[in-house]
């Protein structure tokens, strides 16, 4: 039996020569005590594996059209068998993708690595990284449902405001001026086809510069890279290190493996993301968040005054892309040890530590104003409970005109202005109608909106609100006499 | 190679029994997002669209209470059906229909009503007197015998004359009239505000029952009494408008 086999095998390898192709990749030397620092590259590319996998089967049943899309999803979260899982996994492993390519990057970038003669290596790399979250982008769209439509909604109009080719740009994003079935279909070409095949390509590049460089020795401190000295250095460690089999792939797959198993069972536990609300654009009530790839931006975005909004938008992620493409060409020498680049270790501290306060932001901050408040959002029960009749009438005027989209009460409602549980300490009867009536600041003039009643009823409500022990403001007029 | 799979299958173990203590998270149908016209829950209805109002357990909210079993016995299902498909015109209520401009289907209107009357109606406090129609009937009091009854029954909290007091505040203001109706002060006036102390038609301002409750006449003649307040404000801003106009 093993006979035959082998003798099968030997007519295909005489033929094929995988074996004589596969054996000088195996038996390249790599340095020595490169240990378990070096496992975080193949473990992405374990999971885009995965993903091309789970895509290829979510592909036969998703509908990439306007209408059917989320139908299709639904489809497969309640009616396909395991289809719920097929989703869990590809959502989960696309995160996964993403958090090892990111720590890989920083390993890479913490240990020198992509110094001389590997900047190439690098800049494929920093390739990788702008595909991926290309991908993380598109896939997000696919979901279709607000959140998708809203985040392609907030992307193209920013793009739009951009300057000269901001028309262009909405064209290129949309399909045409507004978004609409093509434009699924444009997200479902670069996801499928485009982004991934750029993908492989990439790897391809990066992997045969991998093997025809070798991986890099572990930084030793005081040891300085110079290009016209490491050639023959590293020759001299290689002779000294070790095959690639079986050690150093013995470590990639173990590592690959658990990263499967722990990707398999967070996908089991946390199920499917989405699809979230159908999408409409004439649902309003909408609260639509990017994944947490994008939650920094997003966050980010939110802390930007209008006029920077594209800016923040584009503009960051650009100069990101152009710091990383610097990089190899700026250190392509000198220490490569994180013991004696303090530079390189407080920027790696400091980006993480903006991206994590940014994305807690993102993912905190609030969408204002906050459309349902004035019917949704109770009056604080302890500041109805002593209103005489006309001010239980401004209570409710202040509700239904809509105040409370904008303002809170207690910290509960709007945050697009300020907070009124205490506006009564701060403005008088004169400047509270002034202010509704007029407006100013952010806030829009209501003269034309209320009648006269309405705004003596709503007036005599906000002055109820102070607290017991507070006095009422006064006009300085009357404080001066 | 084989060092390896055990390895593995050991590492194995500590996430497939999390899998299986935590159970898989299959998505239930039951969770599904709708689109906010498909949500007939009672809850969600109420929470979304009352409670800004009416508080969040239909009472100590601005408006008049709804979680209130007294109003609920006098008001049919035509009544608040009516009322929250197309507001009370004249007060803040607004319109909730989608054919008036709200955002409910007739179906959500119905599943709010019927809510409202399985949460809130509870048998055991109906009122033992007859109850008064829930509907002003036009013309069928007068402002000189309600001002008998208002003097009798509330201006012990309100002021003789509507101008409010310590205990409750003033109902003669003509902007507190203008934003209410006959139809809402008659609702007010026979459940008064039980959230806010404020008694029914069958109770005294000190809470205790009284030996005849309010009759019809005489709920009639107090609102009678307030909207010919009401006349008598809109007559002297009216006049006020004109001796501005007259003098530029």
């Amino acid at each position: 039996m093993n006979r035959i086999a082998r003798q099968i095998g030997g007519w295909f390898e005489a033929r094929l020569g995988i074996a004589q192709a596969l054996r000088p990749i195996l038996g390249h030397r790599t340095p020595r005590g490169a240990k378990w620092w070096y496992v975080f590259g193949s473990a992405t590319l374990t999971l885009f594996l995965i993903q091309v996998v789970t895509g290829i089967l979510l592909a036969m049943v998703y509908v990439p059209s306007g209408d059917q899309a989320y139908e299709s999803l639904q489809y497969l979260n309640y009616t396909q068998e395991l289809g719920w899982f097929l989703r869990a996994l590809h959502n989960t492993a696309a995160s996964g993708m993403v958090v090892m390519l990111v720590i890989h990057m920083t390993q890479v970038f913490l240990m020198g690595a992509f110094k001389y003669p590997r900047e190439l290596t690098w800049l494929f790399g920093v390739g990788l990284l702008a595909i991926t979250m290309g991908m993380a982008f598109t896939g997000q769209v696919l979901r279709w449902d607000q959140d998708a439509y809203w985040g392609v909604g907030v992307g193209s109009a920013m793009a739009g405001r951009l300057p000269i080719i901001g028309p262009y740009m909405v064209r290129l994003i949309c399909s045409g001026p507004t978004i609409g079935g093509e434009t699924l279909s444009r997200f479902f070409a670069l996801h499928v086809f485009v982004l991934p095949g750029t993908l492989i390509l990439l790897v391809v590049g990066h992997l045969y510069l991998v093997l025809r460089l070798g991986i890099s020795s572990p930084p030793v401190a005081g040891k300085p890279v110079d290009p016209k000295t490491y050639d023959a250095e590293y020759e001299r460690e290689l002779a000294n290190g070790v095959t690639f089999y079986p050690n150093p792939i013995r470590r990639d797959m173990i590592f690959s493996a658990l990263t499967v198993i722990v990707i398999v069972a967070l996908a089991a536990m946390i199920g499917p993301m989405g699809p979230g609300e159908p999408p409409d654009p004439t649902i309003i009530k909408s609260d639509p968040r990017p994944d947490w790839e994008f939650l920094p931006l997003f966050g980010l975005l939110a802390l930007s005054p209008a006029p920077l909004e594209p800016v923040a938008i584009f503009g960051v992620p650009a100069i990101i892309g152009l710091v990383l493409i610097l990089i190899p060409f700026v250190g392509s020498k000198g220490e490569r040890s994180p013991r004696r680049r303090p530079v390189a270790v407080l920027s790696v501290i400091l980006f993480f530590t903006t991206a994590g306060v940014l994305g807690w932001l993102g993912h905190t901050s609030p969408w204002s104003p906050v459309m349902d408040a004035w019917s949704g959002l109770p009056v604080p029960e302890r500041m109805v409970k002593n209103l005489r009749p006309l001010e239980l009438q401004g209570a409710a005027v202040f509700q239904v005109k809509t105040c409370r989209n904008c303002h809170a009460l207690d910290g509960i409602g709007g945050e697009r202005g300020p907070d009124l549980t205490k506006v009564a300490t701060k403005l008088t009867h004169d400047e509270l109608i002034r202010q509704v009536i007029q407006g100013g600041g952010l806030m829009p003039a209501f003269g034309s909106r209320l009648s006269p009643a309405e705004i003596d009823a709503m007036v005599a409500f906000l002055e109820t609100l102070r607290p017991p022990g507070e006095p009422p403001a006064r006009s300085a007029v009357t404080a001066r006499r | 190679m084989s060092q390896c799979v055990r390895f593995i299958t050991r590492c194995m173990a500590l996430p497939l029994a999390c899998v299986i203590s935590s159970g898989c998270d299959r998505p239930d149908p039951a969770n599904r997002p709708l689109r906010p016209s498909e949500v007939l829950d009672f809850g969600v209805l109420y929470a979304q669209n009352c409670s800004g109002c009416h508080g969040a357990d239909g009472k100590l909210g601005p408006a008049p209470p709804l979680n209130d079993s007294l109003f609920l016995a006098m008001a049919s299902d035509a009544d608040l059906q009516r009322v929250i498909a197309e507001g009370r015109p004249g007060t803040p209520m607004s319109a909730f229909a989608r054919s008036a401009g709200g955002g409910l289907t007739p179906q959500q209107v119905t599943a709010i009503v019927s809510g409202m009357r399985s949460k809130w109606s509870a048998a055991t406090t109906r009122p033992a007197a007859p109850l008064s129609p829930y509907l002003t009937q036009v013309g069928h009091g007068t402002a000189t015998a309600g001002a008998a009854v208002f003097s009798r029954n509330c201006a012990i909290c309100h002021g003789a004359n509507g101008e409010g007091a310590s205990k409750a505040g003033a109902v003669n203001s003509p902007a507190f009239l203008a934003l209410i109706t006959d139809q809402a002060l008659r609702r007010i006036v026979i459940t008064g505000r039980p959230d806010l102390g404020m008694p029914d038609y069958q109770h005294a301002a000190d809470g205790a029952a009284r030996p005849t409750p309010l009759n019809e006449q005489e709920i009639s003649d107090v609102v009678a009494l307030l909207a010919s307040w009401r006349q008598t404000a809109a007559q002297q801003s009216g006049q006020v408008a004109q001796a501005a106009g007259a003098s530029r």
